[in-house]
Formats: C-alpha cells, structure tokens, sequence
C-alpha cells in the first residue's frame, strides 16, 4: 500500500532522524497498536510494554521501510512483540503452575460451562487471539491479517476458522450454515 | 459473510478497545526518552577528575621509572585496538557452529563486498554491539528456505543457499532484505525473528565454500564466501551433502522442510520411532491420534537442520546439547504429547546418524523435538495417514 505524500514526508524526515516526525507517527498509530495489543495481552501493562518495544523497534528499523503505508509494518513487529510478550509471561507461569506454587494463568473450563464472549475470548491462544483481533477490530482481510502475522493465507483462513469455532463452543453459540 | 454470532464479536472487540480512550502520556513519554539520544551523565565532571587525577599520578611515576610507561600504555593499546583484519584461513565447505552460548547478542549491522584479490570472495560482516552470540551455519544446495515461525517458504536470488541463526539475539537498525548481487552473494534476506532467534537466508550463485573468523573491537562474525571453484585450499573439503537419487519415497533435500495444516483441536502424540532403514537412510517416525469425536490430520510442521546439536527447550529456556555434531528441530504446531505419549521423551538409538531423538518442549500446543546427527544429511519428509504420521528420513553416508 503507497503512502499519501504527507506521510511519505512525515517518514522522509523520521529517517534523516527527526524525532518530532517520529511522535507524529506515534501520534497516529499509537492508539489503535495499543487497543489491538490490549486485546492480545489481556493486561495494559503488557500491552504498553509492547507498543513502547514495537516503536523503538520501528524508530531504529526507519531506513528499512519503503515507500509503503507504515500501519502494516508497525502492525507486524507489534504483532510479533505482543505473541512474545504473551509467550514469555506465560512461560513463566507454567513453570511456576508445574511446582504447584501458582494457580492462576489460563483458566481451564468444563464443557458444559457457557462463558460470555469476554471470557470466551481469554481461553484463545495469542496466536488465534492476534488473528482475530486484527480480522474483527482492525477490520483487515485476511490476506492483510496472514502477512501481519506472517503466515500462509490458507493457515490463517484455518486459524480463523478454529478460533470462531471455539469462541461459539466456549459461548454455546450455534453456527449458522450458509 | 458475517453472521450475528461474527457481528456480536465485532461489536464486542470495538467496545472493549475503547475501553483505552487515549494513548497514554507516560507511554508517549517512554517512548519519547528511547528515541532521544542519551544524555551525558551525570557522573561526566567527577570522572574527569578521577581520570586527571590517575594521569597525574603516572605521570610522577614515569619520571620516577621510564617502564611504567610501557606497562601502562600496552594494555590500553590492545583495547582500543580492533582486533587485526582477518588473516588468511583455508576455505572449508563444510558447516559452521560457533559464538558464545549464553551471551544476549544485538545484531546492528550487515554488510557485504566483494573482495577481489586472489582467491576472490564475497564478505559478509555481521556487526555486534558486544560479543557474537551461538550461531550456526548451514549450507544448502537450494536458495529456498522455510520462514521461522509461520513455515512459509522464501526463494531468494542464486541457486543455493546459507541459513545463518543466531541464538538469544536481537536486531537493530539492520534491514530485512539485502540483494548485493555479487558473484557469490545474491541476495540475504531475514526470514526469522521471533523469541530471540534469529536467522538469516542466504542466497548464492553457486559456490558454499566459506570460511567463518569471529572478531572483536567491534565484535563481528565474518563469513567469507568463495567466489571461484579453485578457491577451495582446504586439505579435505567436506561436499555438500550429495542428494541421492529419487525414489517411489520422493527426492531428499538439503533444506528445511514444512508443511502440515494448523486445525483445531491439537493432534495427540501418540508415538515416536527410530529405526535405520537399509535402502540408505534413518527413518524418524512420529505418528497422531485425534480426540476422541475430531477428525485426524496432520498439524503443521516445520523442520529446521541446524549446524549444532544444542537446543533451547521450552517453556523454561534451558539449553540441552544432544549427542553427534548437527541436528534437527522439528516443531508441531496444533499438537501435544502431554496426555497421549508415554514412551521415553529422550531416544538414543545410536544409527548410523540419527544419535539421539528427545523431546525439547510441549506448550500450548506447540510440540517440539530435537534429533542430534553424526554428521550434516539431507532429509525427506513424508505424510501418511492411518495412523496419522510424518516420517523424516534422514540420509546416511
């Protein structure tokens, strides 16, 4: 996606190293990164961790970014910051759960019980979580959404696929054939 | 098209987004002091002083013993110097392992020319901010690699390849794609970078001769790359894994292997086997069960060869060497052992290459082995049904 030519000055000047065009960008992405990474992260704090990595991370990758729209480079590397964040807390945590010194973390659900969306969406893994949110809050096609999350279209289709089954099994919603 | 179950989701994320009203000013402010550029310290005047000061006193010193002044200024010349340029080495054709196991590397720079002097060769310099971390060098007769970690393929320009991982590393500042299109050095493009690994493909015209210095001041990684055939002075060049020929099973390959579907719900492990076959080659065989209630298929897969036999197990982050001199990871994603598989998690068959089999992690429903080789081989990877399975053979001498 070509940038529009305000922009492409606002990134000119972010790579000869102006850090005023860089709040600029900041200013523009920054809210919509965080909200995504929040539903990611389930936790603020995780979440700005990763949005502040995701743009220091851009700021010293500038030169690298064509002439293209930012929005879905930015997504990528907070993308690819989220899932680690996620990754690492969570390595924590079963460690910490597997010597029984810890009983929080994901919470295991028997079939029966019938959660609101909320919840539903919290037993999702990061992975299934980042599709979703950049499919149905970001709005992007899935093609978008694969090469953000850099996977083939077709294992995006299928993650899309397992994560909506699993939400309406978590929810007890039905699926309406087509 | 969307249904309402879809519509209520949408709503849904919208409403608990905004739930953040505005972009936070403290993070603004975080992300403000990462750019600027740092500040002097605090501490500058009184180190200053401190230095006068120690000038001073050597300075009393020398007039005192002349020596001093050697004693003095050898060790401060070492460490300012960089280390010398590389001297001339033998090219090997063979893989490398190296770098520091452990050590948290930051990638800052790559860069590539052709040097021309006899044997003529491309360079590849891969910067450091401080120490090389553990890498590996692979070499492969193709320029296609599997991306880490979605196992999407990538063909870069040339004919064959390098896969060049750094471990508990991170980037900076360097850009994702490079194409110098020198004789040798084609294109060298980042196709991995997640969870602190980090890799590199490498595509080449023709020649993988290559030999490997590790520098310092600054810490760099130098990869030189024949640009000539004759250019080869090493005593007993190792060839590249040579590719026997196809058979009813398929061709080996000398590159990384993928494939696989992500579906839901996450396979079940049900066993893993290790045998030598004789038609030439080690067969690893991991066979599936679905749930009760799903259908079977095969989760996605990737196969990585690598230079060494370390690997970093997860969740906790440990290193585990295995036995023979290169490996393979094999990463399932979609699928668990926890609760189906109860054979031994640690194999050592002892084949001709296939040294050891172990498991190195199973999260979330990402389920990942490590096989430790006698010596680098080419694989082929199969798909069976009923039961489920992959099989990886792995080529032997």
């Amino acid at each position: 996606m070509l940038m529009d030519p305000a922009l492409g000055r606002v990134i000119e000047r972010c790579r000869d190293g102006d850090r005023d065009a860089f709040e600029e960008v900041v200013d523009r992405y920054g809210l919509q990164l965080l909200r995504t990474a929040r539903l990611i992260l389930r936790d603020q704090a995780l979440a700005e961790d990763a949005v502040q990595e995701t743009f220091l991370r851009a700021w010293q990758r500038i030169g690298s970014l064509r002439d293209e729209d930012p929005g879905p480079w930015l997504n990528r590397i907070a993308m690819n910051e989220s899932i680690s964040a996620y990754r690492r807390r969570h390595r924590f945590q079963a460690l910490t759960e597997r010597f029984g010194r810890l009983s929080g973390g994901k919470r295991e659900v028997s079939s029966e019980a019938h959660l609101d969306l909320a919840h539903a969406f919290d037993q999702l893994s990061a992975e299934q979580r980042a599709a979703i949110a950049l499919h149905y809050y970001q709005d992007l096609s899935v093609e978008d959404t694969a090469k953000a999350l850099r996977v083939p279209v077709d294992t995006m289709k299928s993650r899309l696929k397992t994560a909506l089954r699993r939400l309406r099994d978590l929810t007890g919603s039905e699926e309406i054939s087509a | 098209m969307s249904d309402k179950f879809e519509n209520d989701l949408r709503e849904h994320l919208h409403h608990e987004a905004e739930e953040i009203r505005e972009f936070p000013r403290r993070l603004r402010g975080r992300i403000r002091e990462g750019i600027a550029p740092r500040a002097r310290p605090r501490m500058a005047p009184q180190l200053a002083l401190a230095g006068a000061l120690v000038l001073v006193a050597v300075a009393v010193l020398a007039v005192r013993n002349p020596q001093v002044i050697t004693v003095v200024v050898s060790p401060i010349k070492n460490l300012l110097q960089p280390s010398p340029s590389p001297t001339p080495q033998p090219f090997a054709c063979s893989d490398r392992s190296g770098g520091t196991t452990g050590l948290l590397g930051q990638l800052t720079a790559i860069r590539v020319a052709h040097h021309a002097e006899a044997p003529g060769f491309d360079r590849m310099v891969f910067d450091f901010s401080s120490g090389i971390p553990s890498y590996d060098l692979i070499r492969q007769e193709s320029s296609t690699f599997v991306r880490d970690a979605s196992g999407q393929s990538v063909t870069l320009a040339g004919s064959t390849g390098i896969k060049l991982i750094f471990r508990d590393t991170d980037v900076q500042g360097v850009p994702d794609d490079q194409k110098p299109n020198l004789p040798a050095v084609r294109e060298i493009e980042n196709i991995g970078n997640f969870e602190r690994v980090l890799s590199y493909g490498i595509g080449l015209s023709s020649s993988q001769c290559v030999r490997v210095l590790e520098l310092s001041n600054p810490s760099r990684l130098v990869v030189d790359v024949t640009t000539s055939t004759s250019a080869s002075a090493s005593p007993a060049p190792t060839p590249l894994p040579t590719v026997p020929e196809a058979t009813d099973l398929g061709p080996f390959s000398c590159q990384d292997r993928g494939g696989g579907s992500e579906t839901s719900p996450a396979m079940r492990l049900t066993d893993v086997r290790v045998a030598h076959q004789a038609a030439g080659y080690d067969r690893i065989v991991f066979q599936f069960a679905p749930p009760v209630g799903a259908s079977a298929h095969l989760p996605a897969y990737t196969v990585s060869r690598q230079a060494s036999t370390k690997f970093v197990k997860d969740p906790s982050g440990l290193e585990v060497t295995m036995r023979g001199s290169s490996g393979l990871r094999i990463v399932f994603h979609g699928a668990s052992g926890a609760d189906s598989y109860t054979k031994s998690r640690d194999i050592t068959p002892g084949l001709p290459v296939v040294q050891e089999v172990e498991q190195l992690g199973d999260f979330e429903a990402v389920l990942s082995w490590g096989a430790g080789l006698s010596r680098p081989s080419c694989i082929r990877t199969l798909e069976l049904s009923n039961p489920t399975r992959l099989v990886i053979d792995v080529q032997t001498p």
